[in-house]
């Protein structure tokens, strides 16, 4: 695992971590978001070649993730499975077998736009299914980023990048952290996810990921 | 056949005319049962020419069907395809078509087939093609895969190409290769007949349409006499050094104009014809409803009223594109205007053709410069047309996106046995060197997706039946593939209407879907030559109207951008020589004549035998300015190699610009540029090798993969208007680049985009000759205190590729230091 990068939200210490995932070590939580599992299998499906390996590519972060940290709960922001199509006997078979390796682990899964057209994972899976938001201290655990009326939201679905500009007419296109005044958004975890660009204000923080290191952009 | 009578002796000889030559070598070589290609200029009687020998040789006279009963003599079966580039012409060509089958009772009927053609029309199709059936290459592939495709067109004697050259260079005619192939096959007798433009390699373009060999060659009438001049700007030295839109030229525009009868303005963008068309109406409000707009986002209704309108002398001018390049002769056009350069010399030719068509009038095309240095290549265009250096066309070489496209296309009608396609296909010019391999990996892709068997698990799209035909099994699939089948790739576009209150207002064409995105309800832009309001987007429709607003945005359409040939860059070279020489001919030369002196003070000239190159430091870093005038596409791969080699000597990110002049390196940190521009960085050794490199470094084999995912369906537009839980499925290719890269390297698909980047983006052999060129010429660098008129244009160009041999943390680290900076200065 790379150094996460340690901030304050909402009177809580939170741990950014380059593998694009939220980290909360008062109450051991792994926060993770839009990982779409399943989404090369739901292309193939609609006849769309897609490779395989990103399943095998984003168990394997998790996997990471699980061993480095002491970890009482993984909880997941919405768009665990992609769609429909995602139902793979391969993608499912893949899953079980990670699931079986940390079968004492409690893992919760608030449901998200994606989640409601694929359906919820199977029963097998033992993963705990919530409408949004689930709250847990300060904090309002989402997957649209809608904002609460009394406590901070995390949420996932926009999938953030930021664009970093420099001289020489130099940009660079990045995954990113947004954490603002009453909604912070978590980077899209999946191997195969797209990514929506967001600007900077006032009222935000842009923490950007890239070479394995959290980078602030003040 | 023999019964037949000579129509084309009837037809002329009623009107009084005499045949040409070239029409006569036509109808002889089809009756002798020839294929061939007849090269022929803008009107002067091409279409009569096939036409009436397709007549000749299949049309039976009309005693031989008049015992029908019926009033109306039932028409001939299927026996001519006319294929056509634009479906905007189809209309006008079967209007060319029927004018004769009237006057002489030939009981042929012509029916369109396009994307425009209504379901009502395209169901009575399917129960009887008319005689002579016009259609376009998307639309002739759509019809090859239809199940019952080989019964529909058994009866076919004849294809007709109209306007080869415009299919020839791309994969739309690659894609008419393949349907040929299979069309000949049918038919080892069909006759077929490109129609072709004056092109700088004639047997190449016959030997691409006819590769089984024996086509002949008839030459059409040489083009009349051809006028280029230029409007100059009154002061040269308040004219600006570089942009594109060029309105500082409005005033002389409109004085032309006036007086003039009927003109057409050529720009180069639909952006830049919104721009002049408005600018045009506010510097002459008298001129309303007298001047139009033509580009090929408008609506079909409002190009057929300008088309109709100029036609029947109406206009006093229309400001168009490439839209109004092709085709249909409008007769009351005095004058063609062009704003900014042309690009090449076939093209200027063919915008000159579209005036003086009445017989003994000379073709006029007036160049509008948008900047100082079009003014120096107004003079070169002048130089190339007289001279008739006009550009070579090529066929693309085996692009498997187009063929693994044909093959589901193929599956779809009827089915296939792979070895008997194997042939088929390699009948096509394109891909006359196939190997087993590549045939193989095409097979396997659109079975399993990949060569390897568990690659791509859950995934068919074609599949062998029990007796070893291929068909695609999946009826969903299928309606798809119908739905992509195409080379034309473009971002999705989304209709605008007129906002009407329980809908249905007034369709007024499409934008890109990226322009309306960046707009929020109530911003006011440009379209359709009108300022109009955004009320409210939904299910791939804007809804628009009228605004008052004072400012506006103008939609962009990401149409690829033309480089400038290598004949004209040539020329400009010529001319600049010869200034060094203190050469001045001509008025547009004469009027550059300050500005070429700055450019000598401040640097030096271009030579044909020195290389101009320039230094500077600015705010922004270093640069470094380069001037080898081989055409935009070569200077992006000169580029790409020379930040490589550089890169390799020393850590450094650069960012790239490229215009049809030259090239401009820029990097945030320190690069010593005489040090380091040695001959060995121009080397033509391990070329190859180098721009291999260079593409894995940077952007360019992910932008050409975005349009060779489209064609082989591996990333789907979508269907017009669907809800947006179908656009779930819809990725965009960067993405699907990157998980390729990953997880099957060795996809061809891959391989394809990174051998298109050389081959069309940077043009590999051209850019091995011109470094072979430029190391035989003396490096000339300057070290630069200001930027120059030919470095200015290239300074602020923001289209730019980049390439980096630094540590990403070390890129991200100075960006976020320099951001820190910023900040601090602002706070103090």
């Amino acid at each position: 695992m790379s150094t996460p990068y340690p901030v304050r939200l909402a009177g809580e210490d939170m741990w950014l971590l380059p593998e694009k995932a939220l980290y909360w070590p008062a109450q051991q939580a792994l926060l993770i978001a839009d990982v779409h599992f399943g989404k090369a299998a739901a292309y193939r499906s609609l006849g769309q070649p897609v490779p395989h390996g990103t399943t095998a590519s984003n168990i394997a972060v998790l996997d990471g993730l699980l061993a480095a940290l002491p970890c009482r709960q993984l909880i997941f922001l919405g768009d665990f499975l992609h769609g429909p199509g995602s139902h793979a006997a391969a993608t499912l078979g893949a899953l079980a077998e990670w699931r079986a390796r940390h079968a004492d682990l409690p893992m919760t899964l608030i449901r998200g736009n994606h989640d409601k057209r694929a359906g919820d994972p199977p029963a097998s899976l033992n993963i705990r299914v919530v409408p949004e938001p689930l709250l847990l201290g300060p904090f309002a655990l989402q997957h649209e980023p809608d904002p609460h009326p009394d406590r901070h939201v995390l949420a996932g679905h926009v999938h953030p990048v930021y664009r970093l500009r420099g001289r020489g007419r130099q940009s660079l296109r990045l995954a990113c952290f947004r954490l603002g005044e009453g909604v912070s958004l978590l980077p899209a975890f999946g191997a195969f996810t797209g990514g929506y660009q967001v600007e900077r204000d006032d009222s935000c923080r842009i923490f950007v990921i890239g070479d394995n290191e959290i980078w602030p952009v003040s | 056949m023999g019964t037949s009578p000579d129509y084309a002796k009837l037809w002329f000889t009623a009107r009084g005319w005499k045949p040409f030559a070239f029409q006569k070598q036509v109808w002889t070589a089809v009756k002798r049962g020839e294929s061939g290609l007849l090269h022929a200029s803008t009107g002067a009687g091409k279409t009569y020419a096939v036409w009436f020998a397709a007549l000749n040789r299949f049309a039976s006279s009309v005693t031989a069907v008049e015992t029908s009963r019926k009033r109306k003599p039932v028409a001939q079966p299927l026996t001519v395809l006319w294929i056509t580039p634009m479906r905007a012409l189809a209309a006008d060509t079967a209007r060319a078509l029927e004018t004769p089958l009237l006057d002489l009772q030939i009981p042929w009927s012509v029916g369109l087939r396009t994307g425009d053609t209504s379901s009502s029309e395209r169901a009575r199709q399917s129960r009887r093609l008319p005689t002579t059936l016009i259609t376009t290459p998307e639309s002739l592939t759509l019809m090859l895969a239809r199940a019952d495709a080989q019964t529909a067109l058994a009866t076919l004697r004849m294809v007709v190409v109209d306007e080869w050259h415009e299919l020839l260079g791309n994969k739309r005619g690659v894609q008419l290769q393949l349907a040929l192939a299979r069309l000949r096959r049918w038919n080892p007798a069909l006759i077929v007949w490109g129609v072709s433009a004056t092109l700088g390699n004639q047997a190449h373009a016959e030997e691409v349409l006819i590769p089984q060999g024996g086509g002949i060659s008839v030459q059409g009438q040489t083009s009349k006499a051809l006028l280029v001049d230029t409007l100059l700007p009154p002061a040269i030295e308040r004219f600006p050094w570089a942009g594109h839109i060029g309105l500082k030229m409005l005033p002389q525009v409109v004085a032309e104009l006036e007086s003039s009868p009927g003109s057409l303005v050529f720009t180069n963008t639909r952006a830049q014809s919104e721009i002049w068309y408005q600018a045009l109406l506010e510097a002459r409000p008298d001129w309303a409803g007298l001047i139009a707009l033509h580009h090929s986002s408008l609506s079909r209704d409002t190009r057929d009223w300008v088309e109709r309108a100029l036609k029947e002398g109406q206009l006093k001018a229309v400001v168009c594109t490439s839209s109004l390049d092709l085709g249909v002769d409008f007769l009351p056009v005095e004058r063609v205007l062009q704003i900014g350069s042309a690009k090449g010399v076939a093209r200027l030719m063919q915008r000159a053709g579209r005036s003086g068509h009445a017989p003994g009038r000379t073709s006029r095309v007036t160049l509008v410069p948008t900047h100082s240095l079009e003014l120096i290549e107004a003079a070169a265009a002048q130089d190339a047309v007289a001279q008739r250096r006009i550009e070579p066309r090529e066929s693309p070489n085996k692009p498997l996106d187009v063929l693994v496209q044909h093959l589901v296309s193929m599956a779809l009608g009827g089915g296939f046995v792979p070895d008997e396609l194997y042939e088929e296909v390699r009948g096509a010019w394109a891909y006359r060197n196939l190997t087993l391999a590549d045939w193989s990996w095409a097979l396997a892709f659109v079975r399993h997706g990949g060569l390897s068997l568990t690659a791509y698990p859950d995934y068919r799209r074609v599949e062998p039946d029990e007796h070893g035909v291929w068909h695609v099994p999946d009826a969903r699939l299928a309606r798809r593939h119908r739905m992509s089948i195409g080379t034309i790739v473009s971002d999705a576009s989304i209709q605008l209407k007129f906002w009407s209150k329980g809908g249905g207002g007034k369709q007024l064409g499409s934008v890109e879907e990226g322009f309306i995105a960046r707009l929020k309800p109530g911003d006011g832009f440009l379209f359709a030559g009108r300022l109009l309001e955004l009320v409210r987007v939904e299910n791939m429709t804007a809804y628009v109207k009228r605004s008052t607003a004072k400012k506006a945005a103008v939609p962009r359409w990401n149409g690829g951008r033309m480089p400038l040939s290598n004949e004209l860059a040539q020329a400009v070279v010529e001319r600049f020589s010869a200034a060094a020489q203190g050469e001045f001919v001509g008025p547009e030369m004469r009027a550059l004549r300050p500005l070429v002196a700055v450019q000598q003070r401040w640097s030096g000239l271009p030579t044909s035998t020195t290389l101009l190159a320039e230094a500077l430091k600015s705010r922004e870093g270093w640069h470094l300015f380069l001037y080898p005038f081989a055409g935009r596409q070569v200077h992006l791969g000169l580029a790409s190699v020379l930040a490589w080699r550089v890169s390799q000597q020393q850590s450094v990110t650069f960012s790239i610009a490229v215009n049809d002049y030259g090239l401009e390196l820029l990097s945030a940190t320190p690069v010593d540029w005489p040090q380091v521009l040695s001959p060995g960085l121009l080397s033509p050794e391990h070329l190859l090798e180098d721009v291999l490199a260079s593409l894995n470094a940077g952007e360019l084999a992910l932008r050409r993969f975005r349009e060779i995912a489209r064609i082989a369906g591996l990333v789907f537009a979508g269907y017009p208007g669907a809800p947006k839980s179908t656009r779930q499925v819809q990725a965009s290719s960067g993405l699907f680049f990157e998980v390729f890269k990953q997880y099957d390297a060795g996809n061809l698909l891959l391989a394809q985009a990174g051998e298109e980047v050389l081959r069309e983006e940077l043009d590999i052999q051209r850019l091995e000759r011109t470094l072979e060129r430029i190391n035989r010429l003396q490096l000339d660098l300057h070290q630069l205190k200001r930027p120059t008129p030919l470095g200015f244009p290239l300074l602020v160009e923001r289209m730019r590729e980049s390439m980096s041999s630094e540590k990403l943390a070390d890129r991200i680290r100075r960006m976020v230091t320099d951001l820190e900076k910023t900040a601090e200065t602002g706070k103090s």
